[in-house]
């Protein structure tokens, strides 16, 4: 029995519009020839719906096959990998498509648009996108409803209701779903876009690149604390800590012959022993921060954290001079939780290697600035005093904090020090290190974040490229490594305020600003408070929706469940789906008050119902007169009673000229009173 | 696909016993049945694959994806049941034929409570129709019914399908309505006309119903003429009331009867009793029939004919 459907006519233009919605983030992004296939397939749809031309043969259409493939070929270099094969796969969607005649082909048509959809979130995955998708996914509804109405009369518009309709009431069932389904781990690994650009901080500092990046307001990552948040002057988030100088540029160094093991902790592998001082250095009564950072994609390892921070969960190491490390390039959004001790820093030890190191200083370069350092060893009786001095000096002398310093010549440290004494934080810490080294206290650069920016209606923090700064670290003996940033000496405003005031204060900074553009929530004005919502809604998404893993999960499931087991898991997700469906099905199922029985009629059902259940069952469609005979011939003793009731709801009930009233219902149910009486 | 015999025989008591025949039956949960298409069992792989996906690149959009579209079946379960649901099919006209022929049954559907979108309708074996119904009218449907022997044929249990709204599922029932077509007898041929009467007989019926007989004369009115005999004509003339009177054919009344097919099978005493009939009738003679139990008085005309061959049909009870 095979039957031809043809896709109905009501149901053409959604699935021309169903095709160009769903391939339309790809048309964005891809190849432009591939907006022309699409705009070719549509334009020969046209034609042909217009009858001005027939369906293009099996010679044409491989044709188009094998040039989509070309093409494909030319523009991605190959047809494998995440954006050939997206290409691919919308080619052939578009070429589906065009050759629709039948009910089955346009569900093949549907089948391929999810997959499309599905394609549109592997390369981005903002909340603007999954509604974006979700609206794709309602035009499709569509396309189905309407395949499957086959009245020619039917409208369009209804179809596009009845999706919706279906599809909102989808929606709550989807969030239960995607709440308690549990999440698996990959099957196997993949990975899209592993070559993309690295962005934000690189592994080494030499003037300049700081500052660079300080002209960028790009998010860097986002912090969510729970509880107390560190105020602006303590909020150093650590990236790097650099160690080795070559007169120009600081790079990280270990000491030589030093394996990896033993200077990186990775959670469940064996202990290093200075991770087990630094734990053991650990009391309940420290002030400690809780929080969660949600990292911007970088294409490298290391991780933004406060001092000292112990991973709590995510895939992250801990190294020892203090700093998190990712196990893997950081190529997409990354989340992980810590909790800082700024108190245990005291544990972490120096070896003579580590001495060495932290020592070494380029042959030839600075000259002078080691003149000054010996001079302050030679007075000063500690290591923090000499500190003291490096920071009085660039306080005292005519030093200056500006985002375009002038070059420096041969000797980066002396010019600095010594002529143009104009500079950004990389200068001063840069030169501040030297100093200390050339005086005989161990030193290193750190660099990574300073401050960021809260968000009041999400009260997380923001930290963005231009946040980016480089201090310094001392050992001080009995102390360990301690925080010290000549920038602060120069700039105070740039510690407590932030960047934009330091520069506003400063006088080439403003002037600056309004070239770059860095705009801040602070600023007020509607503007402001638009992006801070905007800010607001992808953080959330980012935490609760795309940071929603097996490990939120089941903290979620905790709270919610009391314990995770997995038969509470499936009871809590069979009882949610039921309600919701119970809750739908009355919805849908219930029908209204349209059936509602007039007195008269309910008068008619009750007896009838009650002769029925007395004796034997009685049809449907009888009129008083015949359920009276049929009562009468089950009980004979009834008969007259039930001639009575008959009659007088007869009477009553076509009586042409008035309602029954009061007095006369009330008699009519006496005599029903009086009939249950005699159906034994 | 068959079941095996005692299989299938199980089956169909079952469903008997379930759905027991009625005039008028309104589709509720206990005679619905639901279940995936094909279409929706490769929609269900998709959801799947799009969750593997999800998993596989650690994208919680992607299996969101994939959690939307099995919502977007479990509410298509509704919504394909509330399509059948509430539904009511009753007995329409019937169409009787020749056994050997084919019948059609009219099938009334109402629609109480709602719209039922693409509803279709088959006897087992058959091809279907389709049919929408807006809520709160009624639509009807003849389906052809082949007729394989004389007599009443039952209306064979009905299929009532429908995969609206989104093709996903597919929600059906069975519907056994107490109705029945009318199979007249197989003409045989015979050459001895089982009848008697004709010109001797004219008189006696000449003051009866002679509606479709030659035109005679006309007489004055007589209080109790049927009006339709009135010549209006001429009263709307001015000559005054008259009745239009009409005369027997030549060949006079003849009477059809059983009794006259001594030494033949019952059913072929029908069959040329029928055959008879139909010969009378395109000779326009007047004719009646005289069944044992049954006498229907000589006339001519289609509605005669029927009313004469759905007596043989009905035979013994008429």
């Amino acid at each position: 029995m095979a039957r031809i459907y043809q896709v109905p006519s009501h149901t053409r233009l959604w699935l021309a519009l169903a095709v160009l919605l769903c391939s339309l983030p790809q048309l964005v992004k891809g190849p432009p020839w591939q907006a022309g296939l699409l705009l070719l397939v549509i334009l020969i749809r046209w034609l042909v719906e217009q009858q001005r031309m027939t369906l293009p043969g099996r010679m044409v259409r491989s044709l188009l096959l094998i040039g989509a493939v070309v093409l494909t070929f030319y523009s991605f270099g190959r047809l494998y990998g995440p954006e050939a094969g997206v290409a691919l796969l919308v080619s052939l969607f578009a070429l589906k498509y065009l050759e629709v005649v039948q009910q089955r082909d346009a569900y093949v048509v549907i089948v391929l648009g999810y997959f499309v959809c599905a394609t549109a979130l592997l390369f981005s995955q903002a909340p603007g996108m999954f509604l974006y998708v979700v609206l794709c996914m309602t035009v499709l509804t569509t396309c189905l409803v309407g395949i499957n109405h086959s009245d020619t009369r039917a409208s369009g518009l209804l179809h596009g209701r009845r999706a919706l309709v279906i599809t909102l009431q989808a929606i709550p069932l989807m969030v239960v779903l995607f709440l308690l389904v549990p999440r698996v781990a990959p099957l196997w690994n993949m990975q899209v876009g592993g070559d993309k650009a690295r962005t934000g901080m690189s592994d080494s500092m030499s003037p300049g690149q700081i500052s660079e990046l300080s002209e960028s307001a790009e998010l860097a990552f986002r912090v969510d604390f729970q509880g107390d948040m560190p105020p602006r002057a303590q909020r150093y988030w650590r990236g790097l800590t650099l160690s080795h100088y070559d007169g120009r540029t600081w790079q990280q160094a270990v000491p030589q012959g030093q394996p990896e093991s033993e200077y990186l902790y990775q959670r469940g592998s064996e202990k290093p022993d200075w991770y087990k001082r630094l734990e053991g250095r650990r009391s309940p009564d420290q002030q400690y921060y809780r929080y969660q950072v949600i990292a911007e994609p970088t294409q490298r390892r290391w991780l933004f954290s406060l001092d000292v921070p112990f991973p709590l969960y995510g895939d992250v190491s801990l190294a020892k001079d203090m700093r998190l490390v990712a196990n893997q390039p950081v190529s997409e959004r990354f989340a992980y939780r810590v909790d800082s001790v700024p108190a245990v820093s005291a544990a972490i030890n120096l070896t003579s290697q580590e001495r060495q190191l932290m020592l070494s200083l380029p042959e030839g370069a600075g000259r002078k600035a080691r003149g000054l350092a010996h001079q302050w060893r030679l007075e000063s009786d500690s290591a923090s005093d000499i500190a003291q001095r490096a920071l009085d000096y660039f306080r005292d002398q005519p030093f200056h904090y500006t985002l375009r310093p002038p070059r420096l010549t041969v000797d980066p440290v002396d010019d600095f020090l010594f002529r143009t004494r104009r500079g950004f934080c990389e200068h001063y810490a840069s030169s501040f290190t030297f100093l200390m080294r050339a005086a005989g206290v161990p030193a290193r650069v750190v660099v990574g974040y300073q401050g960021g920016e809260r968000n009041e209606l999400g009260s997380h923090l923001l930290v963005r490229q231009y946040d980016a700064h480089a201090w310094s670290e001392i050992w001080l003996g009995g102390h360990g490594w301690t925080r010290v940033d000549p920038t602060g000496a120069v700039a105070p405003d740039r510690i407590e305020l932030g960047l934009r005031e330091a520069l506003e204060n400063s006088e080439d900074g403003r002037d600056l600003l309004d070239d770059l553009g860095l705009r801040r929530f602070s600023d007020g004005g509607l503007f402001a408070k638009v992006s801070q919502l905007m800010d607001y809604v992808d953080f959330r998404w980012q935490t609760w929706v795309l940071g929603y893993d097996s490990a939120f999960q089941s903290e979620f499931l905790e709270d919610l469940l009391g314990a995770v087991s997995p038969v509470r898991i499936a009871i809590a997700l069979i009882v949610a789906v039921t309600l919701l469906m119970g809750l739908y099905a009355l919805f849908l199922l219930w029908h209204g008050g349209n059936e509602r029985l007039t007195l008269m009629e309910r008068e008619y059902w009750r007896l009838h119902q009650r002769a029925s259940e007395r004796g034997r069952p009685l049809e449907a469609g009888l009129t008083p007169m015949q359920l009276c005979q049929a009562i009468s011939e089950q009980w004979p003793q009834a008969a007259i009673a039930a001639d009575n009731w008959a009659k007088y709801y007869q009477k009553l009930h076509y009586d042409p000229v008035s309602l029954p009233n009061k007095q006369q219902k009330r008699h009519l149910r006496s005599l029903r009173n009086r009939l249950y009486k005699l159906l034994d | 696909m068959q079941l095996p015999a005692p299989l299938r025989n199980f089956y169909e008591r079952w469903l008997a016993r379930r759905l027991p025949s009625a005039r008028q039956i309104v589709l509720d949960q206990r005679r619905i049945f639901i279940f995936p298409t094909g279409y929706g069992f490769f929609y269900l792989l998709v959801a799947a694959l799009l969750f593997i996906g999800g998993i596989n690149y650690e994208n919680n959009l992607i299996l969101a994806l994939s959690f939307l579209l099995a919502s977007l079946f479990m509410v298509a379960i509704l919504h394909t049941f509330r399509n059948l649901s509430a539904l009511g099919i009753r007995n329409g006209d019937s169409e009787s034929g020749f056994a050997g022929e084919e019948g059609a049954l009219e099938i009334v559907l109402f629609a109480q409570r709602r719209e039922h979108h693409c509803v279709w309708l088959r006897w087992r074996g058959q091809d279907g129709q389709q049919i929408s119904i807006r809520r709160g009218e009624e639509e009807s449907l003849w389906l052809n019914l082949p007729l394989a022997e004389r007599g009443r044929v039952m209306a064979p249990r009905l299929k009532v399908e429908s995969r609206f709204p989104l093709g996903l599922l597919r929600t059906w029932s069975y519907v056994t309505l107490d109705h029945y077509c009318l199979a007249w007898p197989r003409p045989k041929e015979s050459l001895d006309c089982p009848a008697d009467g004709g010109k001797e007989n004219q008189e006696a019926f000449s003051s009866g119903q002679s509606g479709n007989d030659e035109f005679q004369g006309l007489r004055s009115y007589i209080p109790g003429d049927s009006l339709r005999r009135v010549d209006w004509k001429g009263y709307a003339a001015g000559r005054g009331l008259n009745t239009k009177q009409f005369e027997e054919p030549v060949g006079g009344r003849l009477w059809l009867r059983w009794d006259r097919l001594p030494g033949i099978g019952e059913e072929q005493r029908l069959s040329v009793l029928c055959y008879w009939i139909l010969q009378l009738d395109q000779q326009r003679q007047p004719y009646g029939l005289a069944l044992p139990g049954l006498t229907l008085a000589p006339d001519t005309g289609d509605v005669h004919r029927w009313r004469l061959l759905d007596a043989l049909a009905g035979y013994p009870d008429f």
